[in-house]
């Protein structure tokens, strides 16, 4: 039998694992915890035993998929000491328009026409792995979306230019003139297309402002449905992305690095220093380049681009929404979730912009930002609003996986999850992908043990751990849940379940720890947090699951960011100067099968289909 | 000025009150009626009244020992899954197939869900993580539907319309656990959840008339103008991507130059937050199959899906007693799972819900019912195993006199796509075949059909 993919993986994972332990490639870390246990320099890696049997009569989930290319079987074994061994050569990938998110068109129009603009929602985002951007390079627009934009568009003009103040602060001069008009048409809507408008584009646009100028009688109205059609655009909507010949292959057009860059760093459109920028050829340019990334970090709307890049990542908005059962939780009410995330995003922000710090020392730090709500959560003295306080040391939190969201999180409604905890600390420190359980499977903890009287979700687990076919894959998640089972679903903390102490004493790899402190000290020491922070800008920058050719760049860029301590700002600058950022591939020609054969024309099997 | 675009020239006679949230309510004048012959049953200007292609769908499956009805053929007794809709006097409307196979099987999670609904394999999206993320390969069975509609009655305002009812928007696994529409590849047809906004975009009033209009078809002109010049600078992939984008704008344009619909207003229902934690599912279920009943009897659109659930959804279905969500308790209960068992009773109390919502709505010498075809399915038969054989399927409607009801269709580990198949032709539309390889069907499960 095949080994699937999966179990690879696994291997993969664990012999990585063991690889990194050399070292060579963090900067020196001191975290903030000073009195956590550090353990044995050793690890656990031996290979799985056994491997679940795939349901009879079904391939194996790890089956190559028709038209996937087979590893070349004479490819070199990869060189333990050369991590980049065995990877193909850097390719770019194909350059594709990328749809606004719902974020970026708002904050599109609130960057156009001012704050207060209210629009009618917009269909909400669909996340491809994990991000919205990565979706909206996939996506299109739907028959509702275009209403919804149609509506969006509307609603703007009706606000902008039904009132006179506003539209004449916008336009600066009387469309009555067909010189102001054309004028504005002009210089708007380089902001709105992100470049420059063709003579003929400005002739069309401009158009529509005359021609309904005349026919409503008003040039004031006329020159408001030119801007409706300016942001129905295919050019607003999408980021038209196609790249341009150059020395050395394909790279980007500089107004096309203006809006990768604005949309990386701010999440929103480039502001006219930015496509002044690009209009001077200095965004091709790598010291014109870093200028300008210098300066948009340094603006506060690069929060809204890397804060809203780390709650994606980490999972965050799912807390605005945190469901958990009344009954059980008294403590829980509509504004606690979002206080999670508040806590959350305040210490990503203070390190990463107050102090442009080692972003490790999230997974240790013992100062935090919280309001009333979560200081009782957490049993400390009452505050008043957000406050940043420090940790007492009796306190068993501290650390990423001490803050009430991620327990929370990763918790079903009434009870903890160990594995859920362990498997985002393996997806989202270690971008360890585990597949959910095969078919079949029995995961249910019901009556586990029960002649045995009650028993915690620990030993429940661990008697469900016996199983071989589910060591496999929960091994590597239960036993850095297990550390942290003295936090209940909410994440509140405890020392007993059901009346039986809790037993929080576990292990990572091997290295013994018990709470979340201990475990931020062991992971902020693995090389894989900076592999995964890099990996994961990556996709979200770039709007793409990183491609095989892209590897070896997302690898590098890893490296980079442990090798310059960790500092978010630097692995956003050296995101946005990197090839893998300003290189194009050639576009991309291949359509995917199966479209519009809805009536009895078999377009047959595609490439590309699971397994 | 308000936002909300007028719809075009529409007469508002009458305001029928009590309908939007109400389970059982009733549309009190048939709106097609002005425009029927003497007998009731065609059109005055000829033709015979439309016949509706619908699709219904939950996720997460049933519990097969109290889904599989008791005897077969007419004389089928249901147990306690199917109970809802024999009670809600439904009967007569609906067959029950049992014993279909997706053939196209290849991954637990991912399969079924296309399987059901194109009778082919899912696409894989991005290569390079085990996580599989994936979207449908194919046009889904309601988009086939849409297409041959819109050969038949091209003046329609929607070419298909799609809501949602439970508010969890699903898993990070691609379209397939997130939308139910595809008109192929990551090409969806996004589900309202909204009833709110779902009445707004259909009956949204705000100043209207002419001039508004010429400058909406002056701005649209213009934008797909940009679309088809976009068009030419980019690869294929975009350019089919913008294909989509431009008949989305030409959607809205058509419905601009279209005749004025005539059709009365319903009450604009609330947005049915939650209350103390609780989903209003029951609300925004009866307030979907109010605002769908009168879509499909205005003539807005004959194609229409209902997702009361995506796949794999994470609802806690609290009215059944569950606290947990339903993904995870299909995951964790102890079989015989109680409280999965009581969550498909409940689904299915909802999916009688709208039924009854259709056919008490009158329409000629009959009533909207009567004139669906709707395939009720969900992702996998089992939600605990992830099977696809013994696939849950239940074809409601006549179909305009096609479909008999009333049956219990058992069939040996037949193709599932017959159910696609089958729904399609009951509608009366003139499908050869439906799905792709080992998925493909040219045939009907004879045994539904008059």
């Amino acid at each position: 039998m095949k080994t699937p993919r999966w179990m690879t993986a696994l291997l993969v994972g664990v012999a990585l694992a063991l690889a990194a332990c050399t070292g060579e490639m963090s900067a020196g870390y001191a975290p903030d915890e000073a009195d956590a246990d550090g353990g044995p320099d050793g690890r656990v890696g031996e290979p799985e035993p056994g491997e679940p049997e795939p349901a009879p009569g079904e391939p194996e989930p790890g089956e190559p998929e028709p038209g996937e290319p087979e590893p070349d079987p004479g490819e070199p074994e990869p060189d333990p000491d050369d991590p980049l061994a065995g990877l193909p050569p850097f390719a770019p990938a194909a350059p594709t328009l990328h749809r606004l998110t719902e974020a970026q068109y708002h904050n599109a129009i609130a960057a156009l026409f001012g704050p207060g603009i209210e629009i009618p929602p917009l269909e909400p985002d669909t996340p491809l792995h994990g991000f919205a951007s990565v979706g909206a390079a996939e996506l299109t627009v739907s028959a509702l979306a275009a209403e919804q934009y149609e509506a969006a568009a509307q609603a703007v003009i009706d606000q902008v230019f039904g009132d006179r103040e506003r539209r004449m602060a916008l336009v600066g001069c009387e469309p009555a003139d067909p010189g102001c008009r054309a004028g504005f048409v002009a210089d708007f809507g380089r902001r709105v297309w992100r470049r420059p408008l063709t003579a003929g584009e400005v002739m069309a646009i401009d158009g529509v402002a005359a021609d309904l100028g005349v026919r409503l009688n008003d040039v004031w109205r006329g020159l408001g449905f030119a801007v409706s059609a300016l942001l129905q655009s295919p050019d607003f909507l999408f980021r038209v992305e196609r790249g341009e010949d150059a020395p050395g292959g394909r790279r980007y057009t500089d107004f096309e690095m203006a809006s990768r860059l604005s949309f990386l760093i701010w999440n929103s459109i480039p502001d006219d220093a930015l496509l002044d920028a690009a209009a001077e050829g200095r965004l091709t340019d790598d010291a014109g380049l870093a200028v300008e990334v210098d300066r948009l970090l340094a603006d506060p709307r690069a929060w809204d681009g890397i804060g809203g890049f780390f709650a994606e990542y980490l999972g965050l908005p799912a807390l605005d929404r945190l469901d958990k059962d009344p009954e059980a939780f008294p403590q829980m009410s509509a504004t606690l979730g979002p206080a999670m995330r508040a806590e959350i995003e305040a210490a990503i922000r203070r390190l990463v912009f107050e102090e442009d710090a080692d972003l490790r020392r999230l997974l240790t730090t013992r100062t935090t930002e919280i309001d009333g709500e979560l200081a009782a959560l957490y049993q400390l003295a009452p505050v008043e609003g957000p406050t940043r306080v420090e940790l007492p040391p009796e306190s068993p939190r501290g650390g990423l996986f001490g803050m009430a969201g991620v327990l929370a999180l990763n918790a079903h409604r009434t009870v903890s999850s160990p594995t859920h905890r362990g498997k985002y600390v393996q997806n989202k420190v270690m971008c360890f992908d585990i597949p959910p359980p095969p078919p079949g499977v029995a995961t249910s903890l019901d009556g586990v043990g029960e002649d045995q009287g009650p028993l915690t979700t620990r030993q429940k687990l661990e008697q469900h751990r016996a199983d071989p076919t589910c060591a496999a894959c929960h091994r590597h998640m239960d036993p850095i849940g297990l550390g942290l089972e003295h936090f209940d679903a909410i994440g509140a903390y405890r020392t007993t379940e059901d009346g039986l102490p809790i037993d929080a004493r576990s292990a990572l790899d091997g290295d013994a720890f018990e709470g979340p402190r201990q475990l931020g000290v062991l992971l902020a020491e693995r090389p894989e947090f900076a592999a995964c922070v890099a990996r994961q800008i990556f996709r979200h920058g770039t709007g793409h699951l990183e491609a095989r050719a892209e590897e070896r760049a997302v690898r590098l860029l890893g490296d980079r960011f442990a090798r310059e301590g960790h500092r978010v700002q630097a692995l956003v600058r050296a995101l946005a100067l990197d090839d893998a950022f300003r290189r194009a591939g050639p576009p991309d020609d291949t359509l995917p099968d199966g479209m519009g054969d809805g009536m009895g024309d078999d377009m047959g099997e595609m490439p590309g289909e699971g397994g | 000025m308000a936002f909300l675009i007028p719809r075009r020239g529409m007469r508002r006679r009458t305001v029928l009150r009590g309908l939007v949230g109400g389970a059982a309510a009733t549309i009190g004048l048939p709106v097609l009626d002005a425009m029927l012959d003497g007998n009731g049953a065609a059109l005055a200007q000829g033709g015979p009244l439309p016949t509706r292609f619908g699709l219904w769908f939950w996720g997460n499956g049933i519990r097969r020992e109290h889904w599989t009805p008791d005897g077969v053929g007419a004389g089928w007794q249901p147990r306690a899954e199917l109970a809802p809709l024999v009670e809600a006097g439904l009967r007569d409307w609906l067959s029950v197939v049992t014993g279909l196979e997706i053939k196209t099987a290849s991954h637990p999670h991912h399969s079924g869900m296309t399987g059901i609904l194109t009778g082919a394999r899912y696409h894989q999206v991005g290569e390079t993580r085990d996580t599989i993320v994936s979207t449908f390969a194919h046009q889904s069975v309601d988009q086939i539907a849409a297409d041959h509609v819109a050969q038949q009655a091209p003046g329609l305002p929607y070419r298909s319309l799609e809501a949602a009812v439970c508010r969890f928007r699903g898993t990070d696994e691609g379209t397939t656990f997130q939308h139910l529409s595809h008109n192929g590849p990551n090409d969806v047809n996004p589900s309202e959840y909204s009833p709110r906004r779902m009445y707004d975009r259909l009956f949204g009033q705000g100043p209207g008339g002419p001039q508004l209009d010429l400058a909406r078809r002056s701005v649209l002109d213009a934008v797909t103008g940009r679309i088809r010049a976009l068009q030419q600078t980019v690869g294929a992939r975009d350019a089919r991507r913008l294909d989509r984008h431009f008949e989305s704008v030409r959607a809205i344009e058509r419905r601009l130059s279209a005749a004025p619909a005539e059709c009365r207003v319903p009450d604009r229902p609330g947005d049915y937050p939650d209350v103390e934690g609780r989903e209003q599912i029951a609300e925004k279920n009866a307030a979907h199959s109010a605002l769908m009943a009168y879509a499909l009897a205005c003539d807005f659109t004959r194609v229409f899906s209902v997702m009361f659930s995506c796949a794999g959804s994470g609802v806690v279905v609290w009215p059944a007693g569950a606290r947990n969500s339903l993904h995870q308790i299909c995951h964790d209960e102890a079989v015989p799972q109680p409280t999965v068992h009581a969550a498909v009773v409940y689904i299915m109390q909802q999916l009688a819900v709208f039924l009854r919502t259709l056919r008490e709505t009158p329409e000629g010498d009959g009533n909207l019912l009567d004139r669906c075809a709707i395939l009720c399915t969900t992702e996998l038969s089992e939600g605990n195993t992830h099977t696809n054989d013994e696939f849950p399927v239940l074809i409601a409607g006549r179909g305009g006199g096609r479909l008999r009801g009333g049956r219990h269709v058992r069939v040996d580990r037949a193709n599932a796509s017959l159910a696609g198949l089958s729904a399609l032709r009951g509608a009366g539309l003139p499908v050869e075949h439906f799905g792709h390889g080992p998925g493909e069907v040219r045939d009907v499960l004879g045994e539904l059909f008059v």
